[in-house]
């Protein structure tokens, strides 16, 4: 089953992704991000990080968790490669392995200076989960 | 032919009818016209009739020529609210708080600094950070940071960075009064930290330029431009400090809208009522972010002067390398408006659009209240960018602004898949233009055909009267993120 793939959407990036439970979804949700700012196989790691972030909803929690990756990633370069989360109702806790991005070696793709809340959905089809997420570029 | 539901005033405006959408309590008007229309995205529209539903909302929900789908608000949208029975909305100010270009005059001509484009693309690549990931030269200590925020641009001039004169060019002085650094989220100061000067990535870049076509040679003189002269301008705002704290108030903003009873037709036009803690709070932080923004084009400007007196050997005043001026295109300011004939004070939020008043405001320099506000437009790198003047139209009509660029035309993807197989670098150079830049994709999103002709997009405003041609710049070399 597909991850995720992009959206084409005019001078911004989005997101469709699936996932079979939510912390899935949200992983993958993560990758995908990460995968638009470089090529996320070249950064070498190790770095390790925790994250908690609590919301009012599914939605919401979704934006917020990509929002603290966003900051991760533009305050210390952290690029995750792999996420070990757990969500109960709409609190998340996560552990983040990767690495630091290098700007001389790591691929600069796209800055992303937010996950919106612009036509944003996370659905459940059939057993599925599916999600859109536009970031600002 | 019009759009469905649309009434076309004249040739430069088309009216959003107030039945458009249910809910509008004004009508909208974009000015745009039937070349630039057929562009014209439906879901844009819907948003200028969103921004209409709005609470307080005073005249129409304008939107300039460069329109694209935005955020809650488009990308070239204004609007103005009351102070007491409005809003404000940091969709309507953008990620990128302050966002903004400057434009730097030389006395050189361009025969004399042809042969040195490349030399002086590398050495602005070389000094000024560029990209995604890139950390600033600048680590800004606690109370640095927080002179930074409360003294924007002129912090900088004061640390050695720049002159006097530097901030009388600027909109606002390069320093807007009341923010307050204590109520920024430490995720912002982290994020802040190492971005000062630093240009950022996909539209942000710096350029060098000359004079091509003079339109107003009475206004040209006062501004000190000249045809075949060399000026520089530069693209960038607040950097990761200003998308977190837009980010973090979205986040005040979903709730404040719901405590406040606000409807909204969209999530990311979140408000809170003018009058309020929330607003408060948010006008206060995001003028901290606007002063960032102020800082980091002057630090850029000063690495520019410092690469021209490297390639020249001499002093940046020998070369007459001075600012002419220095404009915001995200931000929402406390203005005074004649509406009605009654003077009125309103917020107005300018997302993707600048402020263009006219002469005589008091707002305005010395030097430039004979003539009006400049206006600085940046096209794409391969065409054109142009120098306006604010009109008392514009101020009439659309609360003193105008666009603020080409407008985009392509998706990402749209612009990789054309630009598959071909070198836009090269292409570029074929066309006299060095490039420089550090996403390797960057190129392709960027490249000319990706933008609306900014040339389309400045006739609309100029033949609207909201500003006035005074001249056309063209790209000789760029540094992009």
């Amino acid at each position: 089953m597909k991850k995720y793939e992009p959206i084409d959407i005019s001078g911004d990036a989005g997101l469709r992704i699936w996932g079979d439970g939510l912390p899935e979804l949200f992983a993958n949700a993560a990758e995908g991000m990460f995968n638009l700012i470089t090529d996320v196989l070249n950064v070498t790691g190790p770095e390790e990080r925790e994250v908690a972030v609590r919301a009012e909803s599914i939605e919401d929690l979704l934006i917020k968790w990509l929002n603290e990756l966003v900051f991760l990633f533009d305050t210390f370069g952290l690029v995750g490669k792999s996420f070990d989360i757990r969500i109960e109702n709409t609190s998340l806790k996560a552990k983040i392995s990767g690495g630091i991005f290098n700007p001389q070696a790591n691929e600069s793709r796209l800055l992303i200076k937010a996950a919106t809340y612009h036509n944003l959905s996370v659905r459940k089809i059939n057993s599925k989960w599916e999600a859109v997420v536009i970031f600002d570029i | 032919m019009t759009i469905e539901g649309l009434h076309r005033i004249d040739a430069t405006r088309l009216e959003v009818p107030k039945g458009y959408k249910a809910g509008m309590r004004t009508n909208g008007i974009i000015y745009i016209d039937e070349v630039l229309e057929k562009e014209l995205e439906k879901e844009a529209i819907e948003q200028v009739a969103n921004v209409s539903t709005l609470p307080g909302i005073v005249g129409s929900s304008l939107a300039m020529p460069d329109i694209h789908t935005g955020y809650g608000f488009t990308i070239g949208g204004v609007a103005a609210f009351d102070l007491k029975e409005g809003i404000i909305s940091p969709g309507g100010v953008g990620y990128d708080i302050n966002c903004g270009v400057r434009l730097l005059r030389t006395n050189l001509a361009r025969e004399e600094v042809a042969p040195k484009i490349k030399e002086l693309i590398e050495g602005f690549y070389r000094d000024i950070p560029t990209g995604v990931g890139s950390k600033g030269k600048l680590r800004l200590n606690s109370e640095e940071h927080r002179k930074v925020l409360l003294q924007g641009a002129r912090w900088v001039v004061e640390q050695g960075f720049g002159e006097k004169e530097d901030l009388i060019h600027a909109e606002s002085g390069g320093c807007i009064d009341g923010a307050d650094p204590g109520l920024i989220s430490d995720k912002a100061y982290e994020r802040g930290r190492s971005q000062l000067g630093t240009l950022g990535s996909g539209n942000h870049f710096t350029e060098i330029q000359y004079v091509d076509e003079i339109y107003d040679e009475k206004i040209a003189n006062a501004l000190g431009l000249f045809k075949t002269q060399i000026t520089v301008m530069i693209h960038t705002g607040s950097r990761g400090f200003g998308h977190q704290v837009c980010t973090d108030f979205l986040e005040v903003m979903q709730r404040s809208a719901a405590k406040y009873k606000i409807e909204l037709p969209d999530r990311e036009l979140a408000c809170a009522p003018f009058d309020s803690p929330e607003a408060r709070d948010y006008l206060a932080s995001m003028r901290a972010a606007a002063n960032f923004a102020w800082a980091n084009r002057q630090f850029i400007m000063y690495w520019v002067k410092e690469s021209f007196m490297n390639v020249f050997g001499t002093g940046p005043k020998m070369i007459g390398m001075s600012l002419i001026y220095d404009v915001a295109h995200n931000i929402a300011k406390v203005e005074e408006h004649i509406v009605n004939g009654q003077k009125r004070k309103l917020v107005i939020h300018r997302k993707g659009a600048t402020r263009a008043f006219p002469p005589g405001h008091p707002e305005l320099p010395d030097a430039y209240k004979h003539i009006g506000q400049p206006v600085i437009i940046p096209g794409d790198m391969g065409r054109a960018s142009y120098v306006l003047i604010g009109t008392e139209r514009g101020m009439a009509e659309a609360f003193g602004s105008t666009c603020h660029g080409a407008g985009r035309l392509m998706s990402r993807h749209q612009a990789i898949r054309r630009a598959k197989g071909r070198s836009i670098r090269r292409e570029m150079e074929d066309m006299g233009i060095v490039v420089r830049s550090a996403g390797r994709e960057t190129l392709a999103e960027e490249m000319p055909e990706a933008y609306k002709n900014v040339s389309n997009v400045v006739d609309v405003v100029h033949n609207a009267g909201l500003s006035k041609k005074v001249a056309r710049l063209r790209p000789l070399g760029v540094i992009k993120g």
